[in-house]
């Protein structure tokens, strides 16, 4: 896992772990790898994993129990809004890029449907 | 967050020549702290004054509360460069010289770090190449059981492969309270495994901040560092 340099890693480390829930690599009820066998598998400091675990246990995406570790919620509404979220972030980075190439707001679709149409002729 | 490491108006001389002044610095515990400068900055200076090992000093260094060098050094955890050692030294001895030296030395603790640095026992000092001895140092600096541990430039010169496991081993061998002090003129080869920077510049502490605040900067540790010495190469 790399990580970028100019971005607090346990903001980095929250959105590797949302992704890793959102795939189903980490399902509802599971419990988390331990903070040390994290920061071995990311090559990061105990401490910054401790404080991406800490905010997501305050959002409640992970809950601990005391002295077994740390669990992804079972809340599916949750696990869903995380989910979207991600799904929201990629299309950012999608609409921005077309934008960049000139492609408007109104030309997304239309060009979204080619696309997908010629990929289905394939 | 307990206060472990304070240094007041620190200066320090060596033949006549200022190495540091007004040197001004605390760390907590439980951190990985960045000691960061050019060659000649004074880091290696700084390494050794906490330590305990240069002497003749001006102005305070405590070690949760402990100003007297030799309360200081059981403390710590530092290993001055293996000087000392005759080259015909094999691992081994040097081992048993720590596990008389130092009470606080984990004999099972070295093994376990030698099997995972993958070194022979049975080799003599002048044998072992440059990663082979910082892995040697690395092992025989974490065997202590201490609340500071002081690794002055691990990385140079050595190959990534050395490097991944010396930055594992810290990742593994580091209990939660202990604070590791590493110094580096070149900071991306851990960069990630950073609590804190330090920046000594012009022989004194520049500036002193954590890697979230500066990465919150939308900076790089790399970009942030280079930006405190950028001005001097524009001269």
């Amino acid at each position: 896992m790399e990580f970028k340099d100019n971005i607090p890693i346990y903001l980095q480390i929250e959105q590797y772990l949302y992704r890793q829930i959102a795939l189903g690599e980490l399902k509802a009820g599971e419990k988390i790898p331990s903070v040390r066998k994290l920061a071995l598998e990311l090559t990061v400091n105990v401490n910054t994993v401790q404080r991406a675990l800490q905010q997501m246990n305050d959002k409640g995406i992970l809950y601990t129990k005391r002295g077994e570790g740390n669990f992804v919620t079972e809340n599916t509404e949750l696990l869903e809004e995380t989910k979207q979220a991600l799904i929201n972030n990629e299309l950012e980075t999608f609409v921005q890029n077309m934008n960049r190439l000139g492609v408007e707001k109104d030309q997304l679709i239309p060009e979204l449907e080619q696309y997908l149409n010629s990929e289905d002729e394939k | 967050m307990t206060e472990l490491l304070t240094i007041s108006n620190l200066s320090y001389k060596k033949n006549q020549k200022q190495i540091l002044h007004d040197v001004n610095l605390q760390l907590d515990s439980g951190k990985i702290v960045a000691l960061l400068g050019e060659n000649g900055a004074g880091k290696t200076t700084l390494m050794r004054i906490i330590a305990g090992v240069a002497k003749n000093y001006k102005g305070q260094v405590s070690l949760e509360g402990e100003e007297k060098e030799v309360q200081r050094k059981a403390k710590l955890s530092f290993t001055d460069n293996l000087t000392g050692f005759s080259d015909s030294t094999k691992i081994k001895d040097v081992v048993e010289f720590y596990i008389n030296i130092f009470t606080d030395f984990d004999e099972n603790q070295f093994e376990e770090l030698r099997k995972f640095m993958k070194l022979d026992p049975e080799m003599k000092l002048s044998q072992l190449s440059r990663g082979m001895k910082e892995k040697l140092i690395i092992a025989l600096t974490f065997s202590r059981k201490a609340d500071l541990y002081l690794l002055d430039e691990p990385f140079s010169g050595i190959d990534a492969m050395a490097r991944k496991r010396i930055i594992n081993s810290i990742i593994l061998w580091k209990e939660d309270q202990a604070t590791i002090l590493i110094s580096d003129h070149f900071v991306n080869e851990i960069s990630a495994l950073l609590d804190e920077v330090v920046v000594v510049k012009d022989h004194t502490i520049l500036e002193h901040k954590t890697a979230d605040e500066i990465r919150e900067g939308h900076e790089s540790i790399e970009e942030y560092y280079e930006g405190l010495y950028a001005d001097e190469e524009d001269e």
